[in-house]
Protein backbone atom coordinates (compact mmCIF):
# COMPACT_ATOMS: atom_id res chain seq x y z
CA UNK A 1 0.00 0.00 0.00
CA UNK A 2 1.13 3.49 -0.57
CA UNK A 3 1.76 5.71 2.29
CA UNK A 4 -1.83 8.62 2.44
CA UNK A 5 0.83 10.97 3.99
CA UNK A 6 3.14 10.19 0.38
CA UNK A 7 -0.09 10.77 -1.65
CA UNK A 8 -1.09 13.48 0.45
CA UNK A 9 2.26 15.36 -0.07
CA UNK A 10 2.64 14.81 -3.54
CA UNK A 11 -0.88 15.46 -4.38
CA UNK A 12 -0.36 19.66 -3.12
CA UNK A 13 1.56 20.11 -5.95
CA UNK A 14 -0.43 18.51 -8.86
CA UNK A 15 -2.77 22.07 -9.41
CA UNK A 16 0.01 23.71 -10.45
CA UNK A 17 1.01 21.15 -13.80
CA UNK A 18 -2.72 20.89 -14.91
CA UNK A 19 -3.70 22.39 -18.15
CA UNK A 20 -0.08 22.59 -19.36
CA UNK A 21 0.07 21.80 -22.98
CA UNK A 22 2.74 20.53 -24.84
CA UNK A 23 4.84 18.16 -27.32
CA UNK A 24 5.51 14.55 -27.41
CA UNK A 25 9.14 13.88 -27.57
CA UNK A 26 9.06 10.30 -27.06
CA UNK A 27 6.57 7.22 -26.03
CA UNK A 28 6.19 3.43 -25.80
CA UNK A 29 3.20 0.90 -25.54
CA UNK A 30 3.76 -1.01 -22.59
CA UNK A 31 2.88 -4.86 -22.82
CA UNK A 32 4.12 -6.25 -18.95
CA UNK A 33 3.54 -3.89 -16.54
CA UNK A 34 4.90 -3.57 -12.78
CA UNK A 35 2.94 -4.24 -9.64
CA UNK A 36 0.11 -2.03 -9.39
CA UNK A 37 -0.78 -1.17 -13.08
CA UNK A 38 -1.73 -5.03 -14.04
CA UNK A 39 -5.40 -4.04 -15.41
CA UNK A 40 -4.15 -1.16 -17.35
CA UNK A 41 -1.49 -2.50 -19.18
CA UNK A 42 -1.33 -2.17 -22.39
CA UNK A 43 -1.08 1.25 -21.65
CA UNK A 44 0.93 4.15 -23.78
CA UNK A 45 3.81 5.98 -21.51
CA UNK A 46 5.06 9.38 -22.86
CA UNK A 47 7.71 11.77 -22.13
CA UNK A 48 6.67 15.45 -23.32
CA UNK A 49 8.11 18.60 -23.74
CA UNK A 50 5.89 21.19 -22.10
CA UNK A 51 5.28 25.11 -22.50
CA UNK A 52 7.86 26.33 -19.84
CA UNK A 53 10.20 24.15 -21.42
CA UNK A 54 10.29 20.92 -18.47
CA UNK A 55 9.88 17.61 -19.61
CA UNK A 56 7.43 15.19 -18.05
CA UNK A 57 6.99 11.25 -18.35
CA UNK A 58 3.38 10.01 -17.75
CA UNK A 59 0.50 7.77 -19.45
CA UNK A 60 -1.30 9.18 -22.78
CA UNK A 61 -5.13 8.51 -21.94
CA UNK A 62 -8.07 8.98 -24.77
CA UNK A 63 -5.78 8.18 -27.95
CA UNK A 64 -5.75 6.94 -31.54
CA UNK A 65 -3.12 4.94 -33.25
CA UNK A 66 -3.02 8.73 -35.01
CA UNK A 67 -1.50 10.42 -31.83
CA UNK A 68 1.34 8.33 -31.58
CA UNK A 69 3.96 10.36 -33.11
CA UNK A 70 6.86 12.13 -31.74
CA UNK A 71 5.60 16.08 -31.81
CA UNK A 72 1.84 15.18 -31.31
CA UNK A 73 0.16 18.17 -28.92
CA UNK A 74 -1.09 17.28 -25.72
CA UNK A 75 -2.42 18.44 -22.45
CA UNK A 76 -1.96 17.21 -18.88
CA UNK A 77 -5.20 16.20 -17.53
CA UNK A 78 -6.00 14.72 -13.61
CA UNK A 79 -6.68 10.91 -13.68
CA UNK A 80 -6.26 7.96 -11.01
CA UNK A 81 -2.89 6.13 -11.43
CA UNK A 82 -2.02 2.98 -9.78
CA UNK A 83 -4.25 0.32 -7.96
CA UNK A 84 -4.38 1.16 -4.38
CA UNK A 85 -5.84 -2.65 -3.95
CA UNK A 86 -8.93 -2.78 -1.40
CA UNK A 87 -8.11 -0.53 1.11
CA UNK A 88 -5.68 2.25 0.04
CA UNK A 89 -5.91 5.61 -0.86
CA UNK A 90 -6.86 6.26 -4.22
CA UNK A 91 -3.44 8.00 -6.13
CA UNK A 92 -4.71 10.77 -8.51
CA UNK A 93 -1.59 12.24 -10.64
CA UNK A 94 -0.96 13.88 -14.06
CA UNK A 95 -1.67 11.67 -17.40
CA UNK A 96 -1.60 13.57 -20.86
CA UNK A 97 -4.29 13.38 -23.61
CA UNK A 98 -3.90 14.48 -26.98
CA UNK A 99 -5.18 17.70 -28.73
CA UNK B 1 46.62 5.31 -11.03
CA UNK B 2 47.17 1.04 -10.57
CA UNK B 3 45.63 -1.50 -8.82
CA UNK B 4 46.43 -4.95 -9.26
CA UNK B 5 43.55 -7.75 -9.79
CA UNK B 6 44.88 -11.15 -8.31
CA UNK B 7 41.67 -13.27 -8.80
CA UNK B 8 38.38 -13.31 -10.92
CA UNK B 9 35.25 -16.03 -10.70
CA UNK B 10 32.00 -15.75 -11.13
CA UNK B 11 29.31 -18.72 -10.90
CA UNK B 12 27.24 -19.60 -13.77
CA UNK B 13 24.40 -17.38 -14.46
CA UNK B 14 20.63 -18.50 -14.62
CA UNK B 15 17.74 -19.44 -13.09
CA UNK B 16 19.53 -20.98 -10.17
CA UNK B 17 16.19 -22.34 -7.82
CA UNK B 18 18.17 -24.55 -6.13
CA UNK B 19 20.84 -21.76 -5.07
CA UNK B 20 20.56 -19.32 -1.93
CA UNK B 21 22.40 -16.09 -2.40
CA UNK B 22 24.88 -17.71 0.52
CA UNK B 23 25.73 -20.30 -2.04
CA UNK B 24 26.45 -18.19 -5.03
CA UNK B 25 28.52 -15.60 -3.04
CA UNK B 26 30.60 -18.63 -1.25
CA UNK B 27 31.08 -20.12 -4.49
CA UNK B 28 32.12 -17.31 -5.99
CA UNK B 29 34.56 -16.16 -3.18
CA UNK B 30 35.74 -19.67 -3.36
CA UNK B 31 36.97 -19.67 -6.69
CA UNK B 32 38.57 -16.60 -6.11
CA UNK B 33 40.51 -16.93 -3.31
CA UNK B 34 41.66 -21.04 -5.10
CA UNK B 35 42.92 -18.75 -8.45
CA UNK B 36 44.49 -16.10 -5.76
CA UNK B 37 46.30 -18.86 -3.70
CA UNK B 38 45.45 -16.83 -0.59
CA UNK B 39 43.75 -17.76 2.95
CA UNK B 40 40.76 -15.72 3.69
CA UNK B 41 42.07 -14.03 6.70
CA UNK B 42 44.67 -12.14 4.00
CA UNK B 43 41.55 -9.82 2.62
CA UNK B 44 41.07 -6.87 4.97
CA UNK B 45 37.99 -5.65 3.79
CA UNK B 46 34.82 -6.51 1.99
CA UNK B 47 32.67 -4.89 -0.32
CA UNK B 48 29.24 -6.42 -1.88
CA UNK B 49 27.67 -5.46 -4.96
CA UNK B 50 24.03 -5.97 -4.39
CA UNK B 51 20.83 -4.05 -5.62
CA UNK B 52 17.59 -5.74 -4.61
CA UNK B 53 18.32 -7.22 -1.09
CA UNK B 54 16.07 -4.83 0.12
CA UNK B 55 13.29 -5.32 -1.67
CA UNK B 56 13.29 -8.48 -2.74
CA UNK B 57 14.90 -10.25 -0.16
CA UNK B 58 13.89 -8.18 3.29
CA UNK B 59 17.69 -8.44 4.48
CA UNK B 60 19.51 -4.80 5.19
CA UNK B 61 22.37 -5.77 6.76
CA UNK B 62 24.12 -7.19 3.57
CA UNK B 63 27.61 -6.65 4.06
CA UNK B 64 27.42 -8.56 7.44
CA UNK B 65 25.25 -11.02 6.07
CA UNK B 66 28.01 -12.58 3.50
CA UNK B 67 31.23 -11.87 5.37
CA UNK B 68 29.21 -14.28 8.22
CA UNK B 69 29.05 -16.57 5.72
CA UNK B 70 32.29 -16.47 4.50
CA UNK B 71 33.58 -16.48 8.14
CA UNK B 72 35.16 -13.21 7.90
CA UNK B 73 34.89 -10.41 10.50
CA UNK B 74 36.89 -7.59 8.20
CA UNK B 75 34.93 -4.42 7.84
CA UNK B 76 31.93 -5.36 4.94
CA UNK B 77 29.90 -3.08 3.60
CA UNK B 78 27.24 -3.12 0.69
CA UNK B 79 27.80 -0.93 -2.47
CA UNK B 80 24.06 0.44 -3.98
CA UNK B 81 23.61 2.24 -7.49
CA UNK B 82 21.43 -0.03 -9.21
CA UNK B 83 22.40 -1.75 -11.64
CA UNK B 84 25.65 -0.55 -11.33
CA UNK B 85 26.63 -1.62 -7.99
CA UNK B 86 28.44 -4.14 -8.54
CA UNK B 87 30.66 -1.26 -10.97
CA UNK B 88 30.46 1.15 -7.96
CA UNK B 89 31.69 -1.66 -5.71
CA UNK B 90 34.53 -2.28 -8.01
CA UNK B 91 35.33 1.47 -7.49
CA UNK B 92 34.96 1.54 -3.58
CA UNK B 93 37.14 -1.49 -3.58
CA UNK B 94 39.79 0.64 -6.03
CA UNK B 95 39.67 3.58 -3.94
CA UNK B 96 39.87 1.40 -0.39
CA UNK B 97 43.15 -0.27 -1.96
CA UNK B 98 44.64 2.85 -3.53
CA UNK B 99 44.07 5.07 -0.16
CA UNK B 100 46.61 2.58 1.74
CA UNK B 101 43.61 1.56 3.85
CA UNK B 102 43.85 -2.25 3.06
CA UNK B 103 46.34 -4.01 0.98
CA UNK B 104 43.83 -6.96 -0.12
CA UNK B 105 39.90 -6.36 -0.41
CA UNK B 106 37.31 -8.67 -2.09
CA UNK B 107 34.65 -7.08 -3.72
CA UNK B 108 32.01 -9.87 -4.64
CA UNK B 109 28.74 -8.73 -6.72
CA UNK B 110 25.61 -10.71 -6.05
CA UNK B 111 21.79 -11.11 -6.94
CA UNK B 112 18.82 -13.00 -6.41
CA UNK B 113 16.46 -12.24 -8.68
CA UNK B 114 13.99 -15.12 -9.81
CA UNK B 115 12.37 -15.86 -6.12
CA UNK B 116 9.93 -13.63 -7.27
CA UNK B 117 6.79 -12.74 -9.55
CA UNK B 118 7.89 -10.94 -12.90
CA UNK B 119 5.67 -7.92 -11.63
CA UNK B 120 7.11 -7.63 -8.21
CA UNK B 121 10.86 -8.06 -10.09
CA UNK B 122 9.55 -5.16 -12.40
CA UNK B 123 8.11 -3.46 -9.57
CA UNK B 124 11.63 -3.78 -7.37
CA UNK B 125 13.86 -2.81 -10.32
CA UNK B 126 11.62 0.73 -10.74
CA UNK B 127 13.21 1.56 -7.52
CA UNK B 128 16.12 2.50 -9.53
CA UNK B 129 13.85 5.13 -11.18
CA UNK B 130 12.06 8.17 -9.94
CA UNK B 131 8.97 9.25 -8.49
CA UNK B 132 7.40 10.62 -11.22
CA UNK B 133 8.40 7.56 -13.33
CA UNK B 134 6.68 5.28 -10.95
CA UNK B 135 3.76 6.63 -11.27
CA UNK B 136 3.41 6.88 -14.85
CA UNK B 137 3.61 2.43 -14.69
CA UNK B 138 6.75 3.15 -16.76
CA UNK B 139 9.09 0.13 -16.29
CA UNK B 140 12.73 -0.20 -17.13
CA UNK B 141 11.76 -1.77 -20.39
CA UNK B 142 9.70 1.35 -21.36
CA UNK B 143 12.14 3.82 -20.17
CA UNK B 144 14.88 2.13 -22.91
CA UNK B 145 12.14 1.85 -25.32
CA UNK B 146 11.35 5.64 -25.36
CA UNK B 147 15.48 6.47 -25.41
CA UNK B 148 15.18 3.49 -28.40
CA UNK B 149 12.24 5.62 -30.31
CA UNK B 150 14.07 9.31 -29.46
CA UNK B 151 17.00 7.70 -31.31
CA UNK B 152 15.17 5.66 -34.01
CA UNK B 153 13.50 8.97 -34.29
CA UNK B 154 16.50 10.98 -34.40
CA UNK B 155 19.17 8.95 -36.73
CA UNK B 156 17.31 6.70 -38.39
CA UNK B 157 17.54 3.43 -36.58
CA UNK B 158 16.00 0.14 -37.33
CA UNK B 159 14.70 -2.72 -35.32
CA UNK B 160 17.30 -4.97 -37.12
CA UNK B 161 19.97 -2.99 -35.95
CA UNK B 162 18.76 -3.38 -32.26
CA UNK B 163 18.05 -7.15 -33.23
CA UNK B 164 21.11 -7.33 -34.31
CA UNK B 165 22.82 -6.55 -30.85
CA UNK B 166 20.96 -9.44 -29.23
CA UNK B 167 21.99 -12.03 -32.28
CA UNK B 168 25.68 -10.97 -31.48
CA UNK B 169 25.42 -11.90 -27.51
CA UNK B 170 23.70 -14.65 -27.85
CA UNK B 171 26.41 -16.01 -29.95
CA UNK B 172 29.15 -15.12 -27.64
CA UNK B 173 27.22 -16.64 -25.25
CA UNK B 174 26.79 -19.81 -26.95
CA UNK B 175 30.70 -19.90 -26.28
CA UNK B 176 30.49 -19.16 -22.43
CA UNK B 177 30.16 -21.56 -20.57
CA UNK B 178 28.66 -19.55 -17.32
CA UNK B 179 26.14 -17.99 -19.55
CA UNK B 180 22.70 -17.85 -18.74
CA UNK B 181 21.37 -18.40 -22.56
CA UNK B 182 23.71 -20.23 -24.96
CA UNK B 183 21.59 -20.53 -27.53
CA UNK B 184 22.29 -18.50 -31.11
CA UNK B 185 19.47 -16.70 -32.20
CA UNK B 186 17.99 -14.51 -35.83
CA UNK B 187 17.46 -11.53 -36.48
CA UNK B 188 14.01 -12.49 -37.69
CA UNK B 189 13.18 -14.55 -34.15
CA UNK B 190 14.03 -11.25 -32.33
CA UNK B 191 11.63 -9.16 -34.71
CA UNK B 192 9.21 -11.92 -33.78
CA UNK B 193 9.21 -11.97 -30.08
CA UNK B 194 6.72 -10.72 -27.50
CA UNK B 195 6.25 -6.99 -27.46
CA UNK B 196 7.69 -6.07 -23.79
CA UNK B 197 7.99 -1.87 -23.93
CA UNK B 198 7.38 -0.89 -27.83
CA UNK B 199 9.79 -1.00 -29.79
CA UNK B 200 11.43 -3.35 -27.45
CA UNK B 201 10.71 -7.26 -27.57
CA UNK B 202 11.45 -9.68 -25.48
CA UNK B 203 14.87 -10.48 -27.03
CA UNK B 204 15.70 -6.84 -27.03
CA UNK B 205 15.54 -7.66 -23.06
CA UNK B 206 18.27 -9.21 -20.89
CA UNK B 207 16.94 -11.48 -18.48
CA UNK B 208 15.46 -11.58 -14.60
CA UNK B 209 18.99 -13.89 -13.42
CA UNK B 210 20.66 -15.37 -10.71
CA UNK B 211 24.54 -15.01 -10.25
CA UNK B 212 27.36 -13.96 -8.27
CA UNK B 213 31.01 -12.72 -9.20
CA UNK B 214 34.09 -12.17 -6.90
CA UNK B 215 37.39 -10.35 -7.68
CA UNK B 216 40.45 -10.09 -5.19
CA UNK B 217 42.15 -6.54 -5.84
CA UNK B 218 45.60 -5.58 -3.98
CA UNK B 219 48.14 -2.86 -4.40
CA UNK B 220 50.60 -5.54 -3.57
CA UNK B 221 53.84 -4.29 -5.04
CA UNK B 222 55.10 -8.29 -5.24
CA UNK B 223 54.56 -10.13 -7.80
CA UNK B 224 52.00 -13.10 -7.56
CA UNK B 225 52.74 -16.45 -7.16
CA UNK B 226 51.99 -18.84 -10.11
CA UNK B 227 52.05 -22.00 -9.16
CA UNK B 228 51.31 -25.25 -10.85
CA UNK B 229 48.13 -26.40 -12.25
CA UNK B 230 44.83 -24.86 -12.85
CA UNK B 231 44.43 -21.70 -15.66
CA UNK B 232 46.76 -19.05 -13.55
CA UNK B 233 49.69 -20.62 -14.98
CA UNK B 234 48.80 -20.32 -18.62
CA UNK B 235 49.69 -16.79 -18.11
CA UNK B 236 52.23 -14.75 -16.26
CA UNK B 237 50.35 -11.74 -17.35
CA UNK B 238 49.72 -9.23 -14.52
CA UNK B 239 46.08 -7.20 -14.73
CA UNK B 240 45.74 -3.96 -13.52
CA UNK B 241 42.99 -1.71 -13.52
CA UNK B 242 44.68 1.69 -14.34
CA UNK B 243 41.50 3.74 -14.54
CA UNK B 244 38.30 3.73 -12.38
CA UNK B 245 35.77 6.60 -12.98
CA UNK B 246 32.08 7.28 -12.30
CA UNK B 247 29.54 9.99 -13.38
CA UNK B 248 26.26 10.73 -12.25
CA UNK B 249 22.98 12.36 -13.66
CA UNK B 250 19.59 12.91 -13.36
CA UNK B 251 17.65 10.10 -11.52
CA UNK B 252 15.03 10.88 -13.60
CA UNK B 253 15.56 10.24 -17.97
CA UNK B 254 13.06 13.43 -18.61
CA UNK B 255 14.88 15.46 -16.72
CA UNK B 256 18.53 14.83 -18.98
CA UNK B 257 19.39 16.98 -22.00
CA UNK B 258 18.08 14.47 -24.62
CA UNK B 259 16.79 11.09 -24.42
CA UNK B 260 19.63 9.72 -27.06
CA UNK B 261 23.01 10.40 -24.90
CA UNK B 262 23.73 8.98 -21.74
CA UNK B 263 25.80 11.91 -20.78
CA UNK B 264 27.33 9.95 -17.36
CA UNK B 265 28.44 7.89 -19.80
CA UNK B 266 29.92 10.29 -21.75
CA UNK B 267 31.26 12.04 -18.56
CA UNK B 268 32.84 8.93 -16.98
CA UNK B 269 34.94 7.49 -20.11
CA UNK B 270 36.21 10.93 -20.91
CA UNK B 271 37.35 10.75 -17.33
CA UNK B 272 38.73 6.87 -17.74
CA UNK B 273 40.55 7.90 -20.85
CA UNK B 274 42.13 10.36 -19.18
CA UNK B 275 43.16 8.92 -16.39
CA UNK B 276 44.49 5.48 -18.30
CA UNK B 277 46.22 8.05 -21.13
CA UNK B 278 44.40 6.08 -23.92
CA UNK B 279 42.09 6.61 -26.44
CA UNK B 280 38.93 4.77 -27.41
CA UNK B 281 40.95 2.99 -30.69
CA UNK B 282 42.76 1.77 -28.20
CA UNK B 283 40.58 -0.64 -26.63
CA UNK B 284 40.71 -4.46 -27.85
CA UNK B 285 38.05 -5.59 -26.01
CA UNK B 286 35.13 -4.34 -23.62
CA UNK B 287 32.08 -5.54 -21.34
CA UNK B 288 29.13 -3.24 -21.91
CA UNK B 289 25.97 -2.61 -20.52
CA UNK B 290 23.42 -3.96 -22.76
CA UNK B 291 20.26 -3.94 -20.53
CA UNK B 292 18.43 -3.83 -23.71
CA UNK B 293 19.83 -3.75 -27.32
CA UNK B 294 19.59 0.03 -27.65
CA UNK B 295 21.75 0.50 -24.45
CA UNK B 296 24.36 -1.04 -26.70
CA UNK B 297 24.03 0.77 -29.71
CA UNK B 298 24.05 4.02 -28.19
CA UNK B 299 27.13 2.88 -24.92
CA UNK B 300 29.20 2.39 -28.76
CA UNK B 301 28.72 5.97 -29.34
CA UNK B 302 28.70 7.41 -26.31
CA UNK B 303 32.19 5.85 -25.01
CA UNK B 304 33.92 6.73 -28.41
CA UNK B 305 33.91 3.31 -30.33
CA UNK B 306 31.50 5.10 -33.03
CA UNK B 307 30.31 8.68 -34.38
CA UNK B 308 25.97 9.23 -33.07
CA UNK B 309 24.24 7.57 -34.60
CA UNK B 310 26.65 4.86 -36.80
CA UNK B 311 26.63 2.16 -34.04
CA UNK B 312 23.39 0.25 -35.12
CA UNK B 313 24.81 0.03 -38.63
CA UNK B 314 28.46 -1.21 -37.58
CA UNK B 315 26.99 -3.24 -34.80
CA UNK B 316 24.73 -4.99 -37.94
CA UNK B 317 27.67 -5.28 -39.80
CA UNK B 318 29.66 -7.42 -37.26
CA UNK B 319 32.46 -4.70 -36.66
CA UNK B 320 32.64 -5.67 -32.94
CA UNK B 321 31.57 -9.27 -33.19
CA UNK B 322 34.19 -11.83 -32.17
CA UNK B 323 36.43 -12.78 -34.96
CA UNK B 324 36.63 -9.71 -36.89
CA UNK B 325 35.80 -6.41 -34.23
CA UNK B 326 37.53 -4.03 -32.83
CA UNK B 327 37.39 -3.13 -29.88
CA UNK B 328 34.85 -6.84 -29.61
CA UNK B 329 31.84 -6.17 -27.59
CA UNK B 330 30.69 -8.06 -24.79
CA UNK B 331 32.47 -11.35 -25.43
CA UNK B 332 30.47 -12.94 -22.42
CA UNK B 333 27.40 -12.38 -24.00
CA UNK B 334 26.43 -9.38 -22.42
CA UNK B 335 23.86 -8.37 -20.09
CA UNK B 336 21.78 -9.74 -22.89
CA UNK B 337 22.65 -13.40 -23.22
CA UNK B 338 25.05 -14.12 -20.20
CA UNK B 339 22.39 -12.92 -17.96
CA UNK B 340 21.99 -9.74 -15.74
CA UNK B 341 21.68 -10.37 -11.76
CA UNK B 342 21.74 -6.92 -11.40
CA UNK B 343 24.38 -6.22 -8.22
CA UNK B 344 26.73 -8.80 -9.77
CA UNK B 345 26.73 -7.73 -13.45
CA UNK B 346 29.49 -5.01 -13.12
CA UNK B 347 32.08 -7.17 -11.11
CA UNK B 348 31.34 -9.87 -14.12
CA UNK B 349 31.93 -7.64 -16.44
CA UNK B 350 35.40 -6.66 -14.32
CA UNK B 351 36.06 -10.82 -14.63
CA UNK B 352 35.59 -11.32 -18.22
CA UNK B 353 37.89 -8.76 -19.19
CA UNK B 354 40.44 -10.33 -16.34
CA UNK B 355 40.16 -13.77 -18.47
CA UNK B 356 40.37 -11.93 -21.63
CA UNK B 357 43.60 -10.16 -21.02
CA UNK B 358 44.98 -13.26 -19.18
CA UNK B 359 44.54 -15.18 -22.24
CA UNK B 360 42.22 -17.73 -20.50
CA UNK B 361 39.03 -16.83 -22.00
CA UNK B 362 38.65 -19.91 -24.05
CA UNK B 363 36.45 -20.39 -26.94
CA UNK B 364 35.31 -16.58 -26.40
CA UNK B 365 38.91 -15.52 -26.35
CA UNK B 366 40.07 -11.81 -28.10
CA UNK B 367 43.30 -13.09 -29.31
CA UNK B 368 46.37 -10.37 -28.09
CA UNK B 369 44.12 -8.48 -26.18
CA UNK B 370 45.73 -5.96 -23.64
CA UNK B 371 43.16 -3.22 -23.36
CA UNK B 372 40.05 -3.62 -21.95
CA UNK B 373 36.95 -1.92 -20.83
CA UNK B 374 33.51 -2.19 -19.07
CA UNK B 375 30.62 0.12 -18.64
CA UNK B 376 28.15 -0.90 -16.09
CA UNK B 377 24.80 2.03 -16.00
CA UNK B 378 22.44 2.19 -13.15
CA UNK B 379 18.81 3.23 -14.14
CA UNK B 380 17.88 4.97 -17.04
CA UNK B 381 21.71 6.62 -17.11
CA UNK B 382 21.23 7.95 -13.56
CA UNK B 383 24.99 6.35 -12.86
CA UNK B 384 27.69 5.29 -15.23
CA UNK B 385 31.29 3.24 -13.97
CA UNK B 386 33.58 2.81 -16.47
CA UNK B 387 36.62 0.80 -16.00
CA UNK B 388 39.87 0.23 -18.06
CA UNK B 389 42.07 -2.97 -17.53
CA UNK B 390 45.45 -3.37 -18.86
CA UNK B 391 47.61 -6.58 -19.40
CA UNK B 392 51.20 -5.95 -18.43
Amino acid sequence: MISPVKIWRSQKKIQNSLGVSGKIISYTRVFVPPAGFESQAPYIVVIAKLEKGDKYTAQLVDWDEKHLQIGQKIMTVLRRTRDPGEEGVIPYGIKFKPL
Amino acid sequence: MKVEIIAAATTKFGELWHRSPRDLAKEAVAGALIQAKINAKEIKALFVGNMLSSSLGGQDHLGAFFAEELKMTVPAMKIEGACASGGLAIHAGVMAVNSGLYDKVLVLGVEKMTDHKPEEVAQALMGAGSDMEREAGATFPALYALMARAHMDKYGTSEEELASVAVKNHYHASLNSHAQFRNTITVEQVLRSSMIASPLKLLDCSPITDGAAAVILTNNKKPVPTGRGGQITKSKKVINIIASAVATDTLGLAERKDLTTIYATVEASEKAYKEANIIPKEVDVAEVHDCFTIAEIIAMEDLGFFPKGQAGKAIKEGKTKLGKGSPVVNTSGGLKASGHPVGATGVKQIVEIYRQLKGIAGKQQVEGAKIGLTHNVGGSGATAVIHILRAE
